[in-house]
């Protein structure tokens, strides 16, 4: 075989296609795993939002009933700043079962039903 | 739609611009993926992490590079960080001996009853990862040296080299297994193709 021959079939061996396939919804199927895996990214942040949102209702409340009944306020932060520790614990908790319940919790099921 | 007007709509949020992306390069994903990683039933897991990739390093992307290269570049790094993660290393070296002996494995009798294009592409599988990678991105995807460069960090000299290394091998194999009369044969499945 000559030289030339050779160089001609290995070169258009080189071009020729190799056959490697991906199913025909594959760019669906893309774009649903990148809208799943950023999903975690909306729920945190309304997550954040509604927090805010509770937390700026909580204050509008306190702020209002400070002036129906300014001695109950007061003694009822009197009482929270004595019970300090305790105070936080049940805060932090709270908080953790909000954050798993609106980030959490749908982050590892969405990861689980991908396995 | 040209690229920078598809980035800036998948930037905006737009997921039919970005399953659009997706179908015009997923062929160019796949002869990356695929001629490196060389396993079909992880070849569609490893194309979706590239796009996951492509996806979430969109806004990164500054025009220095054409948007092909710039997803070859993803697909290569992808490609060869699987084959680290999953094989023995002397699969990312290059060794043209026991290329050769791959190669050579392949009988005479074999050849005969092969067809010519599969037989090829069957060797070209079985040169080192280096040769297949510069092989796809240069004649198959017709990407310039400098842009192979980008997309592999392998010096010109290097990409120069191992084409012609790659031709040499599968020429040495030719030599090997043809003769004249295999010839006439070659050339008759050539021209029915």
């Amino acid at each position: 075989m000559k030289n030339e021959e050779l160089d001609q079939i290995i070169e258009k061996s080189f071009r020729t296609e190799p056959g490697f396939q991906l199913p025909a919804n594959f760019a669906q199927k893309v774009a649903f795993a990148v809208v799943r895996r950023e999903q975690w990214k909306t729920d945190l942040r309304e997550y954040l939002y509604l927090t805010g949102v509770l937390l700026s209702l909580l204050a509008a409340v306190l702020s209002f009933y400070y002036f129906v009944d300014k001695a109950f306020v007061l003694q009822s932060i009197a009482f929270l700043s004595q019970n300090i520790i305790p105070v936080i614990l049940v805060v932090l908790l709270l908080n953790f079962v909000w954050f798993a319940d609106r980030v959490l919790l749908r982050l590892l099921f969405s990861r689980w039903s991908k396995t | 739609m040209n690229d920078s007007e598809l980035i800036s709509q998948i930037l905006n949020g737009n997921m039919n611009a970005f399953t659009f992306l997706v179908n015009r390069y997923q062929k160019l994903v796949v002869h990356i993926t695929g001629r490196l990683i060389q396993r079909h039933d992880e070849l569609e897991d490893v194309c979706q992490e590239v796009f996951l990739k492509v996806y979430q390093n969109l806004g990164k992307y500054r025009n220095e590079c054409k948007l092909s290269t710039w997803i070859a570049t993803i697909a290569y790094n992808t490609s060869i960080n699987y084959l680290r993660k999953f094989k023995k290393g002397d699969e990312v070296n290059p060794d043209d001996s026991a290329a050769l002996r791959n190669l050579t494995d392949y009988r005479a009798d074999d050849f005969e009853k092969a067809d010519l294009h599969r037989y090829l592409r069957d060797q070209i599988e079985l040169l080192p990862v280096q040769y297949r990678t510069v092989l796809t991105l240069f004649h198959l995807e017709e990407f310039s040296y400098q842009e192979i460069e980008q997309i592999t960090g392998m010096p010109e000299g290097t990409i120069k080299s191992y084409l012609f290394r790659a031709k040499a091998l599968l020429k040495e194999k030719l030599k090997f297994v043809v003769d004249e009369d295999s010839l006439k044969l070659v050339k008759e499945i050539s021209n029915e193709k």
